[in-house]
């Protein structure tokens, strides 16, 4: 499985490839954790097997391949009793080799000058694809939100992922296709407005509303109005 | 006489004062015929203010308490609102316990099981406030984070869907009008139905616990249109918060229930009624307003230092302790709720509305090298607090002075809601900082013109509600905001949430403070990491919780309650000490600028607020100077037509009337025999306990506290009073019914003596006598309030109607 692991490290792959090895090492595993029945003995055997020395070495790699598949979120990929890849996956495979052939098929024609603006005709031709493949996966991570609420299951496997990823970027940087128009004008022209209406507003209730006035209220009070004066005096 | 000779120090005009009064006194004064004709004679002396100060306690004749009244004042002087006037509007809490002789006779009754029984009630009420306050959050919450997704969602596919078409302009447009059109229902309610509930709720709260009767404050339909203003101003996209008002929703709360009915609802449950008075109302509240800061922020404690902070003149450990318990109530109320609607329940991890997240120690630990770096902070904190005040002070007396009407009122509030949808779009637009989505972390990630699998990092900032955009500047890890983005953020945040704090919606202030801080606290915490060249000091997160410490120290100079509060909400425990410094920091150095923005809004409301302490320099003041003469007094068996025409009086709206004693020979003085309020006077004229009715059907039953408890807290008016013109002959007997122990000061106490009395004591009126146990004036909360420190030594404030 480690070899597996490494040899589909990059472009990662590793959920496709990889999950017959996992099947295995875990059948292993539950065979070594639960062996023969439940007799004491073979504890034993499980006891000295797993935990008998301060390394603990089985132990630890099975974590570390468990922990791994994990993360990956390659369960997600997969049928439910992880035999073989879900069909929703296989689907999104086609349509990604689908388009990565496109791709290369379209920059066929002129790998030689790669100026940045010569990519349009990729665009072009590519565009269908591209927009059912995008559309397709964020189908999948819909459905899968909705599936599973809890936290690790909201993404979709590690292949899937990446692969999108590969080809957005792909779609975005190298080949700039997603070039949205970009209205400036309208937007400025609209929020200028939209600022400019609380101007008017507090000029116009500047202007014309009446100032409101506070009718000053004389207190019965002893030497009301010497009072201050008072105060001032003891201070000195 | 002994009275002057004491008094020498006294102007001359008081000699002159004191025989003008014995001269009034030698005179027999009945029926008032004689010195109506007197005192009309020497109307235009100045010294005849006291004169007939002191023979107002002997004579009450209408014809002369009119010539009081009239004679003296000159033609109504208008001026324009502003920081140095008192309403008329506001009037006392009645905190001290009348205790006539109806009460001392039920207490009597009362035995030692009742008093348990008592006790235990007081434990009950405690528990549904905290419970109560707990779904009301809870409601809040929920339909806020639906609506608001809801919102959000429409907004958001609009976006998508003319980024690739072109047409953003149709976006920005749907984005404002759903904002305005949210809040103008929001500000509509509030502007129309109920006016106290615009704002945070926390000044009226405030004034609440302080002793001020702010008319309709804690009522049912206060509650109800604050709970459903925060919900739509919060949806509606504006720089507030939902925290603050849950404090006024949990005052409201508690003092319904403790009255075990509604006037609002016309219910009246018949249960609780030994707590329906001011005394008992205030303890309640207190613990409402406790349970409210904690199911707020998931605080208890901090809930419980809030109340002290704010009432504290008032306070004795059972209250505390039961305030606490309410508090911690209202949090496990909060957390169950949610937990159970968010699926797993029973995991009580989620205690207050907003949740600052999990600090970690490890990852998020200080040295104490950074001690240094977080006071610079508190002193940052200070200065923007405090240009926060001083803005929103200018903004507030605009709107006090041109902006009352409602209409006015809504617009602007849709005003500033489309120019914060407006703003926020444009910074969105304008923004090129894109970052790589990381998983499921932002809500609504939007791409606009980044590129695909990206979003836009300033509409995480702007493009969510404020609550969710402090916890994402807390926690996203280090470089998910770039410093650009976060500078224009501040820059814009600060000057919206400054514009809309003040506006007629119910709203707070709390949460935009948080964010603004924890903006330009990330922001300090992202330089110093590029200056120190990337060390140890890595993550901003910790920067941006100092930050919002310190901006939120500047603005509310709330001290030992939000470093609880703060605390409690990071749920680290080790961060208490740096949030205290930095709150410390903060508050001293706003203060040297402005004071807080709390304590500035009471006063450009011109409520008769008394602080901690009278002016330092008020030493000089005497009782003498500052209370107001003359009173107008009543006879303890006193003419039910006086009585009447003294409460309709609508120039002298007094409440309080000392009661002197009836039948005074012509040498014997009138002593002071008690006090007793309009309120009382009310209920006795609706039962006609006239001392002639009394002799004439011996069988109608005796007047009960129980009939003063049913008509509180709203006393009907006078004028809904019919009294008859036969009536108005009767006499009535006020001597079972008064306060026969109403606390006096003579007229040489200083200001401060008085004023620490008032305020410890809670009290509405304050007699004021001379050495012969005669009444001199009366100090109320007005008088005393009316002093304050201003910039040059200590100034006098003018009253005035509002």
């Amino acid at each position: 499985l480690t070899g597996c692991l490494g040899r589909r490290a990059r472009p990662v792959r590793l959920c496709q490839g990889c999950h017959g090895h996992y099947r295995r090492l875990l059948a292993q595993y539950d065979s070594i954790a639960r062996a023969v029945g439940n007799s004491s003995e073979s504890h034993n055997c499980a006891k000295s097997i797993l935990t008998s020395d301060r390394l603990q070495i089985v132990v630890t790699l099975s974590e570390f391949f468990n922990e791994t598949w994990e993360a990956a979120n390659c369960a997600n990929c997969l049928k439910n009793n992880s035999e073989g890849l879900s069909n929703s996956t296989e689907e999104f495979l086609d349509l990604f080799n689908k388009s990565l052939t496109c791709f290369e098929h379209n920059l066929q024609g002129q790998a030689i000058d790669l100026s940045p603006n010569n990519y349009t005709e990729v665009c072009k031709n590519c565009n269908e694809t591209y927009t059912k493949l995008n559309d397709l996966y964020n189908h999948l991570q819909r459905m899968n939100r909705q599936g599973g609420e809890s936290a690790h299951s909201a993404h979709l496997c590690i292949d899937v992922e990446d692969a999108m990823n590969i080809t957005r970027k792909l779609w975005s940087r190298t080949f700039n296709c997603s070039l949205p128009c970009s209205d400036t004008v309208p937007v400025i022209a609209v929020s200028s407005f939209i600022l400019f209406l609380p101007i008017v507003f507090y000029l116009s209730s500047f202007l014309h509303s009446k100032q409101k006035k506070r009718i000053l209220i004389l207190p019965k009070r002893i030497q009301s109005n010497a009072n201050l004066v008072n105060i001032q005096e003891k201070y000195s | 006489m002994a009275n002057v000779a004491k008094k020498v120090s006294w102007s001359g005009r008081d000699r002159d004062d004191d025989e003008d009064g014995r001269a009034g006194e030698t005179t027999p004064l009945l029926n008032g015929t004689g010195p109506g004709a007197a005192g009309s004679g020497r109307q235009l002396t100045p010294s005849s203010f006291l004169r007939i100060g002191q023979l107002s306690n002997v004579d009450l004749n209408e014809d002369i308490h009119e010539l009081e009244t009239e004679v003296p004042r000159p033609r109504p002087n208008e001026i324009p609102h502003n920081e140095k006037l008192l309403s008329l509007k506001y009037e006392s809490l009645d905190y001290d316990n009348s205790e006539n002789q109806l009460f001392l006779e039920e207490e009597r009754r009362i035995n030692h099981a009742a008093f348990r029984t008592v006790e235990i009630k007081r434990w009950v009420i405690c528990a549904m406030i905290g419970i109560l306050t707990g779904l009301v959050a809870c409601f809040i919450d929920i339909v806020v984070e639906n609506l608001a997704g809801l919102k959000y969602r429409v907004v958001k596919d609009n976006i998508d869907k003319f980024t690739a078409k072109g047409g953003l302009s149709f976006s920005l447009l749907l984005w404002a009008t759903l904002n305005a059109s949210v809040v103008m229902v929001g500000s509509l309610i509030v502007a129309f139905i109920e006016p106290v509930a615009a704002g945070s709720g926390i000044p009226q709260i405030k004034c609440y616990l302080n002793g001020v009767k702010i008319p309709h404050v804690v009522r049912l339909k206060t509650l109800v249109i604050k709970v459903c203003g925060v919900i739509l101003s919060v949806v509606g996209g504006l720089a507030v918060g939902k925290e603050g008002p849950m404090i006024h929703s949990g005052s409201v709360i508690a003092a319904g229930i403790s009255q075990g009915r509604s006037t609002s609802l016309k219910r009246d449950f018949k249960i609780f009624e030994y707590f329906r008075r001011d005394t008992e109302k205030r303890d309640f509240v207190s613990a409402g307003a406790a349970a409210g800061v904690s199911a707020a922020f998931g605080a208890p404690v901090g809930g419980v230092l809030f109340s002290l902070e704010e009432g504290a003149s008032f306070w004795n450990q059972f209250l505390t302790w039961r305030i606490f318990f309410a508090s911690m109530i209202s949090t496990f109320t909060l957390n169950s709720v949610l937990s159970v609607y968010h699926g797993n329940a029973w995991d009580l991890s989620s205690p207050g509305l907003i949740n600052f997240g999990r600090f970690d120690s490890e990852k998020m630990g200080y040295t104490i090298q950074e001690i240094p770096i977080f006071i610079f902070m508190g002193v940052v904190g200070g200065i923007l607090g405090a240009l926060f005040n001083a803005l929103n002070y200018w903004l507030t007396m605009f709107r006090i002075r041109y902006i009352h009407r409602p209409c006015l009122q809504v617009v602007e509030a849709m005003l500033v809601a489309a120019v914060t949808a407006t703003v926020g779009f444009v910074m969105i637009y304008c923004s090129r900082d894109c970052q790589p989505i990381q998983g499921s972390s932002v809500a609504y990630p939007l791409q606009l013109f980044c590129a695909d699998g990206e979003y836009n990092s300033m509409a995480t900032a702007f493009f969510n509600t404020p609550e969710k955009s402090v916890v994402n500047l807390f926690h996203d890890p280090p470089g998910s905001y770039n410093p650009m983005t976060l500078g224009m953020f501040t820059l814009m945040y600060f000057f919206l949430a400054c514009w809309t704090y003040g506006l007629t919606v119910s709203a707070g202030v709390f949460i935009p403070s948080l964010l603004i801080g924890a903006a330009w606290g990330r922001l300090f915490g992202i330089s110093l990491s590029y200056l120190t060249k990337g060390s140890i000091w890595a993550d901003p997160g910790k920067y941006a919780l100092m930050g919002a410490a310190a901006q939120l120290g500047g603005i509310v100079r709330m001290t030992l309650s939000l470093t609880v509060i703060m605390m409690e909400a990071t749920g680290n425990v080790t961060y208490g000490f740096p949030i205290m410094l930095v709150l410390m920091t903060a508050k001293i150095v706003g203060d040297y600028f402005v004071e807080g923005l709390y304590d500035m809004h009471i006063q450009l409301q011109s409520v008769p607020f008394l602080h901690w302490e009278a002016p330092v320099t008020s030493h000089s003041l005497t009782a003498r100077e500052v209370m107001s003469t003359p009173v107008t007094c009543l006879r303890r068996i006193e003419r039910v037509g006086t009585v009447v025409d003294i409460l309709s009086d609508t120039s002298s709206n007094h409440n309080g009337f000392p009661v002197v004693e009836s039948n005074p020979d012509t040498t014997q003085v009138a002593g002071l025999r008690g006090l007793i309020l309009r309120s009382q006077l009310i209920v006795l004229l609706k039962h006609k306990v006239f001392v002639e009715r009394a002799n004439l059907s011996v069988v109608q039953r005796r007047l009960k506290l129980k009939d003063f408890r049913d008509a509180y807290p709203r006393f009907p008016p006078i004028q809904s009073i019919h009294v008859s013109q036969d009536e108005r002959e009767c006499m009535i007997d006020l001597s079972e019914f008064m306060n026969p122990s109403p606390y006096t000061v003579p007229q040489e106490a200083s200001l401060p003596r008085v004023f620490k009395l008032f305020r410890a004591l809670g009290l509405r009126h304050l007699v004021v006598v001379d050495n012969r146990n005669e009444v001199v004036g009366m100090v109320t909360r007005k008088d005393l309030a009316r002093y304050r420190l201003g910039k040059e030594g200590l100034e006098e404030l003018s009253l005035a109607q509002t």
